[in-house]
């Protein structure tokens, strides 16, 4: 039995199943990485060394900080505050909805943010009588462009910061620039093209400021004192990570760090919040990272990288072609396999070019490409799914149309900066 | 139900599935029902007014100026029980005067706030009779679609008693939208 040709076949097969999600992702990671450990693909041995524990304890620490925080109502009153400060404008709602999930999505899971926001949207939208259409496709391209901007904003982010070894303040003075113009361009577009569907009367204005003012952000609060410390919490974490590499720890750690702090001082039920802890999230990082090690094993991205570097020559080259190669391909399957696959490629491409743009071309492919088409990145199947359950249909094709033309565009825009910057007129 | 549309459903179910239901079931303790959501058409409006209510805030001015198509009815009551309480103990001629003085104070704050409605382009109706100030606008309150009262109208509040309770009767009795300001 050839070793290369299962981890292949191993590899593409999870990835199929990840696609079809005819079983839950995470068993489909889990299934793979037990056949490769089974068949000795990778050793037990070394498991320790694929297993990325940065990025699954940075994850998992996000996650205790972010479920204990949602037990005081905080991102709920965020929510209402959002909709009051738009107060009745469809183009207030449009922008401020695009702004303030972009800013929460740098911080927090993309999935989570549109979970939170999306209702709220919603409802605004059933309350000027327009169609949601417009917002909720804003809302998915912002969430996706604010997960750019920052180390832990992202999936594929936390994996290349960790494989990289790059600090959050790189992430954010490489990323976030990116991430702030291309959130303009996108709002302007999605304006652009539903100008005519963001039209109120005067009338109905006033009478949604007055809906609007019965709504009391403060209602939404279930634990004042949790609320304030967990914004302390979320506050220190964020400071923490601006300095982490100064103080020589690793992102892992500060979240880690943040998520006791958080426990010890609300006193919440530990038990309740490590429940609720997204394991199968975890459990799918998990099985990647051996299913990815087990090609890494038999040599089979040593000579994919090989195959590329015989026709990629410069860093310029590189640039270009690993962007658009994982914006389309994070267009079209998950880019949490695309970025582990990618990492080591990478890597290997460091022998004989710096690889340094490369990380962020593959961080602004992998995490923008996802705005490509309505199952290119969690936040899409999300927020697709929550309108279907709310009777909003938002086809595949009707996704196609906007999407292509926001992923070409803010692509072409971050590969524009990063040209600029690292490769030169 | 289409591929694309079995498939975005298997995959939200597997991401975000049951947590989105919690979030739903937390939003749904204070955010407004679609019944709730429902606005009623507003055709006519009453406005009860009297010696007690003050200045009218230009916020109330600027809302019910936004309902084009609405009638606005100021009414004027005058306490018919203190009318006839003043003309048992105090006589005709003291009742009478205040009857007047009642009725002259009652137009001129009439013609006041309607001329102020008629800078804004609307032009309300306008009523002045005796009555009970609870009861009577109870009872008006069935022919119109929208009350707006001052929180200190039929009775002067104080800060330890800032509703008056003239008001809080007529909120518990009718069944349109009230406006307190």
């Amino acid at each position: 039995m050839n070793p290369e040709a299962v981890a292949i076949a191993v590899f593409l097969l999870t990835y199929a199943l990840v696609v079809s999600e005819r079983i839950h992702r995470a068993v489909a990671a889990m299934l793979g990485a037990s056949a490769v450990l089974f068949l000795k693909i990778v050793p037990w041995e070394r498991v320790p060394k694929y297993l990325d524990l940065n990025t699954l304890f940075l994850l998992m620490g996000m996650m205790i900080i972010v479920n204990t925080a949602r037990n005081s109502g905080l991102f709920e009153y965020v929510a209402i505050k959002t909709v009051k400060l738009a107060r009745g404008s469809p183009i207030r709602v449009l922008l401020l909805f695009s702004v303030v999930t972009a800013i929460v999505s740098s911080v927090l899971d993309n999935v989570t943010t549109v979970l939170l926001l999306t209702p709220m949207l919603l409802y605004i939208s059933r309350l000027m009588d327009l169609n949601p259409v417009p917002f909720l496709l804003s809302e998915i391209f912002a969430s996706n462009i604010g997960g750019t901007a920052t180390l832990i904003g992202d999936p594929p982010n936390i994996m290349i910061g960790s494989a990289a070894k790059l600090s959050f303040n790189e992430f954010l003075s490489n990323m976030g620039p990116i991430a702030a113009v291309d959130l303009i361009i996108t709002v302007l577009i999605i304006y652009l093209a539903y100008n005519s569907a963001l039209k109120v009367s005067p009338k109905k204005k006033v009478m949604i400021k007055q809906t609007l003012r019965g709504l009391d952000e403060n209602a939404a609060i279930r634990d004042i004192r949790l609320f304030r410390k967990s914004v302390a919490i979320i506050l220190f974490v964020v400071a923490l990570f601006f300095f982490h590499d100064k103080l020589g720890i690793e992102p892992a750690v500060v979240a880690l760090l943040g998520a006791s702090l958080i426990l010890l001082w609300t006193r919440e039920d530990p038990e309740g919040i490590f429940e609720k802890i997204e394991w199968p999230a975890l459990f799918f990082f998990g099985g990647l990272f051996i299913i990815v090690g087990a090609l890494e094993e038999t040599g089979t991205i040593a000579q994919v990288a090989k195959w590329v570097l015989n026709h990629v020559h410069t860093s310029g080259e590189a640039l270009l072609a690993i962007t658009w190669f994982s914006a389309f391909s994070s267009a079209i399957v998950d880019n949490i396999p695309l970025t582990a696959a990618m990492i080591p490629l990478i890597k290997h491409m460091g022998t004989s070019m710096d690889v340094y743009p490369l990380w962020w071309a593959l961080s602004l492919g992998a995490c923008l490409g996802g705005n490509g088409t309505a199952i290119g990145a969690s936040a899409n199947v999300v927020v697709i799914g929550i309108a279907e359950r709310e009777g909003i249909r938002i086809t595949f094709g009707d996704f196609l149309k906007v999407g292509m033309v926001i992923m070409i565009v803010t692509v072409a825009t971050g590969v524009g900066i990063l040209w600029v910057r690292y490769i030169g007129w | 139900m289409g591929l694309f549309s079995s498939l975005i459903q298997r995959k939200f179910k597997n991401i975000a599935g049951r947590r989105y239901e919690r979030i739903l079931k937390e939003y749904k303790e204070f955010l407004l029902t679609e019944e709730e959501m429902m606005l009623p058409e507003i055709k006519s409006i009453l406005m009860p007014l009297d010696r007690f209510i003050g200045e009218i805030p230009p916020e109330i001015y600027e809302t019910l100026s936004a309902y084009n198509d609405a009638r606005i009815i100021l009414v004027y009551i005058i306490d018919a029980h203190v009318f006839h309480v003043i003309e048992q103990t105090l006589g005709k001629d003291i009742s009478e005067e205040f009857r007047k003085k009642e009725e002259n104070d009652g137009r001129l704050l009439l013609e006041k706030i309607a001329k102020n409605f008629e800078g804004l382009g609307i032009s309300p109706q306008i009523r002045l009779f005796f009555g009970d100030k609870g009861e009577d606008v109870i009872k008006l309150a069935e022919k119109h679609d929208m009350l707006v009262l001052s929180k200190a109208y039929g009775s002067e509040i104080t800060k330890t008693h800032p509703l008056s309770p003239v008001v809080l009767k007529i909120v518990q009795h009718v069944d349109i939208p009230v406006i307190v300001y």
